[in-house]
């Protein structure tokens, strides 16, 4: 069966965890408003044909960028059957998103999800009432624990195509509006609703504007007209408020018959850690603490001791195991050294890393799944609203740290297209995982005793020039516009490991992917240039075209005090993903990692081995990110200008380090 | 009065949004927040920031400007 199916509902109604379940492919949850950031296809079970997996919505009408992706859909794909979660314990105001695809069409299987936690709460839902009230299947479901899932199987299995939609009555001004719009969409050909789509209109869906903008003038008249006489009428309301409270006195009279309330509401559990974590006093603090802890544990605590393991069997073993091999081949010189320090020194060392990056990409899970996410968001908002920014701005940020190209991607929850912007320009600084090797390799060698306070102060190096940035921005170009902040905060939910797990292999698998591909080319590439040269093939390194394109760049750098053609190559291949600055260098000081960090004790002091992961944590976003911030900005200048700021910032923060700390008397 | 005159765990009833912008106002209303329906102030951070509001179970945050633009009336 090819059918397809869309998967709608308000965010933070456990619409991913739904995903997860009935897809089984490996979809990454979230718990708070936003982590949907784009349209995802799965393929469902029983090979029932592909889920469509849509961002959160509280309503049609678009607000944030994400949420217009839904409107979109929904105008483009009329005839295809919706699968529609509410959280039970929210019905009233999960109704309305269903009474506006009700309006659309039947087709719509109606999932109620998080019974549990409505009967907790002592609300209880008559299914059955419910069902025939609306004219629609409706499954009680536990989305988490994966209970009632094989009835929405069956239910999408019964959805029918042909059904009539749900009519309300809106009174008779506004029914005579909807009526004049639908004549003049009667043109309008395709499967698509004219009630829905002048319902839409009337209520100021921008997205629906844009798609009747040929017939605009009239119909905007029309929707004035209709506006003026309800005012006239009933006093000072908005056309848009009305719709709205229709809706809503037919949502409570719904409400009032399926819903029986058990026992009075009492403190919830969720209310009872929103009372520390964000305590006056205690809110950023535990934050900051929370955020110490994620250091220590990746780069301290579990990620170095497990990092060096994966050393010792990497060198060890596998290398050892490939020379034994090739030794017993026999095969030339020039294969085995593409093999052995080519492909085996360059992936190899970045793959000794990937212990860390596992566990960093599993804290932000953690952060994510468990809800905290939004507290951060309000803890932090006073601040930002001190850069001329919202707290929401965080999670993308936060998520910047595992991997700037989704941290791009979520920004687009951000209601303020403003705010939005600035978030996506400031997201290069977030120090991502990709960064983290390098870090790593330095502090090895360098820091031996503080490793997780470097690396937390090249984080926090970032996170300055990032709001520095966002202050230039609010309040040069931005200073009219001001910032918004409306936030929901989830209840919390207790992480599930199965879904923890997922969200970490999910994200870690592309450092692994890119390690096999990206930076398996880029290290024979890279190889191959050390290995020739204008003398010929299988010349000293220092006369390959490696070290030649490098001496061309050395001299800039010689201010910041790493002015080698090593350095500056590294930096060169580090545009392709920052991971392969650490291949580069592999493949460069030409030894497995052990030999290399007596090497680089050699080129670097402490102090400039600290200007230049700082130079590493500023200087250019990736290829990836420059691609996403192409696309999401739909600006070339403003992505012209994030690079240029952060080689200029880059610049002059290293050169700052550099000469101070050689005024301070630092090697 | 408005939002942020309330003390911490205090019912109201809201009136009206008086000086609150569009865009939030349109997102508070998506979230069940408009006139004629009770809320909680749950909490009001320190220095100025956020407060917290509950309605039918569930938490928002809006910032202390919007709060003080919401007019309610003690239950």
């Amino acid at each position: 069966m090819n059918a397809t199916f869309a998967l709608i509902g308000n965010p933070n109604t456990g619409k991913t965890s739904l995903f997860n379940a009935l897809t089984g492919s490996y979809q990454y949850v979230g718990n708070w408003s936003g982590v949907t950031v784009e349209k995802k296809v799965g393929t469902l079970h029983h090979n029932m044909g592909t889920l469509v997996d849509l961002p959160g919505i509280y309503t049609m009408n678009p607000i944030s960028a994400d949420e217009a992706v839904v409107s979109n859909y929904l105008l483009e794909e009329p005839t295809t059957p919706v699968l529609n979660i509410i959280d039970t314990s929210q019905l009233k105001r999960n109704l309305h998103v269903t009474i506006q695809l009700l309006e659309r069409n039947r087709n719509v299987l109606l999932c109620l999800n998080m019974i549990d936690v409505a009967n907790e709460r002592g609300i209880y839902v008559d299914n059955n009432r419910l069902s025939s009230l609306l004219n629609i299947d409706v499954t009680p479901i536990i989305a988490r624990k994966e209970q009632g899932i094989d009835n929405i199987f069956h239910g999408l299995n019964q959805l029918h195509k042909s059904t009539t939609p749900l009519v309300l009555y809106y009174g008779s001004i506004v029914e005579k509006g909807i009526t004049s719009i639908e004549k003049k969409l009667s043109d309008l050909n395709g499967d698509i609703n004219t009630r829905w789509l002048a319902i839409q209109y009337l209520q100021g869906n921008r997205q629906i504007e844009n798609k009747l903008s040929s017939s605009n003038c009239e119909i905007a008249k029309i929707r004035d007209d209709t506006e003026k006489q309800l005012q006239f009428k009933e006093g000072n309301i908005t056309l848009a408020y009305h719709i709205m409270n229709v809706r809503e006195t037919f949502i409570q009279s719904i409400v009032d018959q399926v819903i029986t309330i058990k026992k009075e509401p009492k403190v919830f559990m969720s209310e009872k850690i929103d009372q520390i974590v964000t305590n006056k006093f205690l809110g950023i603090p535990i934050f900051l603490f929370l955020m110490y802890m994620i250091f220590m544990v990746t780069f301290n605590w579990i990620g170095f001791p497990l990092s060096d393991l994966l050393d010792v069997f990497l060198t060890d073993m596998v290398a050892v195991w490939f020379e034994n091999v090739l030794a017993i081949l026999q095969v030339n010189p020039f294969i085995e050294s593409v093999i052995l320090e080519g492909i085996i020194g360059g992936v190899g060392g970045v793959l000794v890393f990937t212990p860390q990056i596992f566990i960093l990409f599993f804290c932000l899970s953690l952060l994510e799944d468990s809800g905290y996410m939004a507290r951060i968001t309000v803890v932090m908002d006073r601040f930002m609203q001190a850069m001329g920014l919202n707290g929401k701005a965080f999670i993308p940020l936060i998520i910047g740290f595992g991997c700037n190209v989704p941290g791009i991607m979520a920004a687009r929850s951000i209601e303020q297209e403003r705010d939005r912007l600035i978030t996506m320009v400031m997201l290069p600084f977030m120090s991502c995982s990709a960064r983290l090797p390098v870090y790593a390799l330095f502090i090895s060698v360098f820091f031996k005793e503080n490793q997780a306070l470097i690396a937390l102060s090249l984080y926090v190096l970032g996170i300055v020039i990032a709001l520095l940035l966002a202050k230039i921005l609010t309040s040069t170009t931005f200073k009219k516009e001001k910032s918004l902040f409306i936030m929901e905060l989830p209840p919390y939910r207790m992480p599930q490991w199965r879904t923890l797990w997922r969200a970490t292999w999910e994200k870690g698998k592309g450092f692994i992917r890119k390690a096999g591909t990206f930076i398996f080319g880029g290290s024979v590439i890279i190889w191959l240039l050390t290995y020739m040269g204008p003398g010929g093939i299988d010349v000293p390194m220092d006369e390959s075209y490696l070290a030649q394109i490098g001496a061309y760049i050395a001299p800039f750098l010689a201010p910041l005090g790493f002015g080698t053609w090593q350095a500056a190559s590294s930096l060169l291949t580090g545009f392709l993903a920052k991971e392969v600055v650490v291949s580069t260098m592999s493949i460069i000081y030409a030894a497995p990692e052990v030999q290399m960090q007596g090497l680089l004790a050699e080129y670097f002091s402490p102090l400039t081995a600290y200007g230049f992961m700082t130079f590493i944590l500023l200087y250019v976003p990736c290829l990836a990110t420059v691609a996403v911030m192409k696309q999401e900005t739909h600006s070339i200048k403003w992505t012209m200008f994030a690079i240029l700021y952060g080689l200029v910032m880059a610049y002059i923060v290293t050169f700052l380090i550099i000469q101070c700390g050689r005024i301070l008397g630092i090697a | 009065m408005n939002i942020a005159q309330l003390k911490e765990n205090e019912v109201a009833i809201v009136e009206c949004f008086s000086t609150v912008d569009q865009l939030i106002k349109d997102r508070l209303m998506q979230l069940g927040i408009y006139p004629n329906q009770e809320i909680c102030l749950l909490r009001k951070l320190p220095f100025g920031g956020p407060c917290i509001i509950g309605t039918c179970g569930q938490c928002i945050c809006i910032r202390l400007y919007d709060a003080k633009g919401i007019e309610v009336k003690k239950k």
